[in-house]
């Protein structure tokens, strides 16, 4: 017994240490954060280290939708046209751009001046090579500009040819992944079957070193030409306020909450969401939230019992959108209710349209609707992955709501890659939930139009009209509504049923300044005090 | 002794050929293609066919096999069809790390538990000997990432004595290669102290119970000699069996610290290899864990000869 007390009476003693080592070191931190608000000045030569969770796969933005490649590779390419913070496009390496009468012709006037990092001009000549490999090599490109072509017509212009007049043109220009990366027409020429095997660009940090798996270290291009208007979301005024940037691939989450609470990393990306309680609470790190884009359910809308509109219509009817939500981002915090495919800040796409048909969690109506649909008491299958967190919570609510109504579901769980796989054969499944990046149009979202072929197999003749009609409209004034009407369409046929629009969280240093973010990470104007 | 390892290095042939064979299956039954991994999830189905039919992955796959196994015979494990590398450069860019890893978490292992193992031996049936056989169960029944955890909250978190995570090689300096290793070394150290704390503490028994031992005591000899220089010795054949067998276990199950600990090593090699469905990575990589597996137990073999003469295998009679 006496033994016993003496081990128990040890151990007790090794955790008050630790408390109090815990204790002390906090209020360390506070205080010296604290005098940093007083004395800390920026430092131009300093390296700003991120905790990224994903490993890159290329580095050629044409090639892929990954987030990934799209983070890094912003920081080091830039495009014709772009984003800002209202998702407007504006111009980037174009100094204007015009467009003919009869809208099938787009003339660029490139900035001069502008070089790449190994040195060269960037002329027209560049501009057309990397537009055409991009059109061949996108999923964007070859969706949205069939036959279309780049001419050019001096080394500071450049004409974009087109079949048939399209309202959503500049914003294909002008999306984030795949982007349309303007890259010397020699690294367009030296390119693969699997991407560019050269990484030069026009951006204000160019590639220093990609050490696969482990980081990728971008350094401050001294010569890079920026626009000089306010800087703005993606567009604007840029400047490299720090001397490197390191990307360090840290896959485990915990990690990169710990890493960033001790200043190991200055930037810690995806934190997951039920770390912001222990993130708000570490001295020297700011929690950053910004638009991660929509939560859907997405219906098999090809083979199985969710072929039957109906059966789509009562799960909608039974669903709480803001359970749902709660249940995958555990807190009202961190996502936004809303009916709208596009968000509310995307002025010209957001529509409220159909809204009656969202978060209605009418369970009683929706059993109504099982019985009025095909469904014979078949076990329905929920395809999903844990190595997305928030998808699987997505899916567990699913099969809860399915079964509340009468309908028997089961949850089919993959890594990620098997997923995407099984994905594929109709017969595989009945629904999956599936978060998609802000799209700067309804267009580039894969699930509505029929042509893209995308998993849930949407097949709406009136869909893929309204589609195609809102392209034809001279301005937004005019397509306005066509998209409250696809809206509602989309409310009424349900290729996907739409939850909420969920935040991504960040964790930043205090001793950086001037983090933004606009559909992923933007490191420019970004400082950092030593 | 020469015959002995040349047959044991033939034996590898038929070994080698059926990790192959399994592995290359394994890796292409499982569902997850490359093309999809590379060219994203928003990706169309027309242009994942056009890269698959690119770079040969819709041949049939006894096609692949053959073209894959045709380059194994040669030495050519294949190229990565990420990194662009061939696999044996690949293989051995990432093994630096894991066997500085587990050199280091060896070596922690070995010192812990040969002290503790001979003090429990030594006090067989005390509170010491109980609190060393309790620390070496917790050793082996705690799984590495939660010691892990532990360590990070603990060391680098609340102390800040050690870094989070992250890997400097030996070209940095000992001192920062060390101190970026220490938190993974001992993490997964812990449960090869535990296994050999055991294991010395039961041999140590045995042959502390041996004539020998007893003539050694009646002699009059130091208690300290007699543990070091007779006992230990002579109990050490078991000891080195477990040391050897871990030693491999150590290099093959690294995977989870160091992606806790974000270490590239051989473990997350084959973890992110698995999850871009890099085909020639895991078969290649596999295939060369298992050559160096093999490769331990010959040189555990060979050297019980070296520690214990009467298994020598050249001693004439």
């Amino acid at each position: 017994m006496r033994k016993f007390l003496i081990s128990f009476l040890f151990l007790s003693l090794i955790f008050a240490l630790v408390a109090c080592g815990g204790e002390e070191e906090s209020s360390d931190a506070e205080g010296s954060s604290e005098s940093q608000g007083g004395e800390a000045s920026v430092s131009v030569d300093a390296s700003l280290n991120v905790a990224y969770p994903t490993n890159l796969q290329t580095l050629d933005p044409h090639l892929t939708t990954n987030q990934s490649t799209r983070d890094v590779s912003r920081q080091i390419y830039e495009q014709l046209l772009t984003l800002n913070e209202n998702y407007e496009v504006v111009p980037s390496l174009a100094e204007s751009y015009e467009v003919s009468e009869d809208g099938l012709v787009y003339t660029f006037h490139l900035r001069e001046g502008v070089t790449f990092h190994n040195g060269e001009e960037m002329q027209a000549e560049d501009v057309v090579a990397s537009m055409e490999k991009w059109m061949e090599t996108s999923t964007q490109g070859k969706a949205n500009l069939t036959g279309a072509e780049f001419v050019e017509v001096d080394p500071y212009t450049v004409e974009l040819h087109i079949d048939q007049a399209s309202l959503i043109i500049p914003y294909v220009l002008a999306d984030t992944a795949p982007f349309p990366a303007i890259v010397p027409k020699e690294s367009v020429e030296s390119a693969v079957e699997t991407g560019l095997t050269e990484y030069i660009g026009t951006g204000p940090f160019q590639l220093e070193e990609w050490n696969v798996d482990q980081y990728i270290h971008l350094t401050r291009f001294d010569e890079y030409q920026s626009r000089e208007e306010e800087s703005s979301g993606l567009a604007g005024k840029k400047e490299a306020l720090v001397k490197d940037i390191y990307f360090r691939i840290v896959t485990d989450p915990s990690t990169r909450v710990a890493g960033v609470s001790t200043g190991e990393y200055d930037i810690a990306m995806d934190i997951p969401l039920d770390s912001a309680e222990q993130l708000s609470s570490s001295a020297g790190v700011d929690p950053v939230y910004s638009d991660g884009g929509i939560s859907t359910y997405v219906f098999n809308n090809k083979a199985g019992a969710f072929a039957d509109a109906a059966l789509r219509q009562a799960f909608n009817t039974a669903l709480n959108a803001q359970e749902a939500m709660t249940a995958a981002y555990t807190n009202e915090e961190f996502f936004k209710l809303d009916s709208g495919l596009a968000l509310p800040s995307q002025v010209n796409w957001h529509s409220e349209a159909g809204r009656e048909n969202y978060n209605q969690g009418d369970i009683e109506k929706a059993k109504q609707l099982v019985e009025e649909s095909s469904y014979s008491g078949e076990e329905l299958t929920i395809l999903t992955t844990k190595d997305y967190q928030d998808h699987y919570n997505l899916a567990v609510v699913a099969q809860q709501v399915l079964e509340a109504i009468g309908v028997k579901a089961k949850l089919d769980v993959y890594d990620w890659p098997t997923f995407q796989e099984i994905r594929t054969e109709p017969t595989n499944y009945d629904m999956f939930a599936m978060t998609f990046a802000v799209r700067p149009t309804l267009h580039q979202y894969p699930f509505l139009d029929s042509k893209a072929e995308y998993p849930g197999w949407t097949d709406s003749e009136e869909i893929d009209h309204l589609l195609d009609e809102i392209t034809e409209q001279k301005n937004f004034e005019d397509a306005k509504p066509l998209v409250d009407e696809l809206q509602q369409v989309v409310w009424d046929y349900l290729p996907v049923a739409k939850v909420g629009n969920q935040q991504d969280l960040v964790a930043v240093s205090d001793k950086v300044k001037g983090y933004t973010d606009l559909i992923g990470p933007i490191f420019w104007n970004v400082s950092k005090s030593e | 002794m020469l015959k002995y390892t040349i047959q044991r290095l033939f034996s590898l042939i038929p070994i080698l050929l059926v990790v192959a064979v399994i592995v290359f299956l394994l890796a292409h039954m499982t569902p997850g293609d490359p093309v999809t991994v590379l060219l994203g999830d928003e990706a169309s189905e027309e242009a994942k066919a056009e890269l698959r039919h690119e770079l040969g992955f819709d041949l049939p796959v006894y096609t692949q096999f053959v073209n894959w196994f045709t380059g194994v015979v040669t030495g050519d494990l294949g190229m990565s069809f990420f990194l662009k590398k061939p696999v044996t450069e690949v293989f051995a860019d990432y093994l630096g790390p894991t066997i500085s890893l587990a050199i280091y978490a060896q070596i922690i292992a070995i010192v812990i538990s040969l002290f503790l193992g001979v003090i429990a031996a030594k006090k067989r049936g005390t509170f010491t000997d109980q609190t060393v056989m309790g620390f070496s169960l917790l050793g082996i029944s705690v799984p590495s990432f939660l010691v892990g955890l532990f360590l990070i909250l603990l060391f680098a978190v609340q102390l800040q004595w050690f870094p989070v995570a992250g890997y400097r090689p030996l070209s940095e300096g000992l001192w920062e290669h060390l101190r970026y290793l220490t938190l993974p070394a001992i993490a997964l150290g812990m449960m090869q102290a535990g296994l050999i704390t055991r294991m010395t503490r039961s041999s140590m028994l045995d042959v502390m119970k041996s004539n020998y031992i007893k003539t050694a005591k009646s002699k009059g000899l130091h208690q300290n000699r007699i543990t070091y220089k007779h006992a230990l010795r002579n109990s050490f054949i078991p000891i080195l069996t477990v040391i050897g067998e871990s030693f491999g276990t150590l290099i093959t199950g690294a995977a989870v610290v160091e992606t806790v600990f974000n270490i590239p090593g051989i473990g997350q090699l084959i973890v992110n290899s698995i999850e871009r469905r890099d085909f020639t990575v895991i078969q290649g990589t596999v295939l060369l864990i298992t050559v160096t597996y093999v490769l331990l137990n010959l040189t555990v073999d060979l050297l019980y000869g070296v520690v214990d003469p009467r298994v020598r295998l050249n001693r004439k009679k």
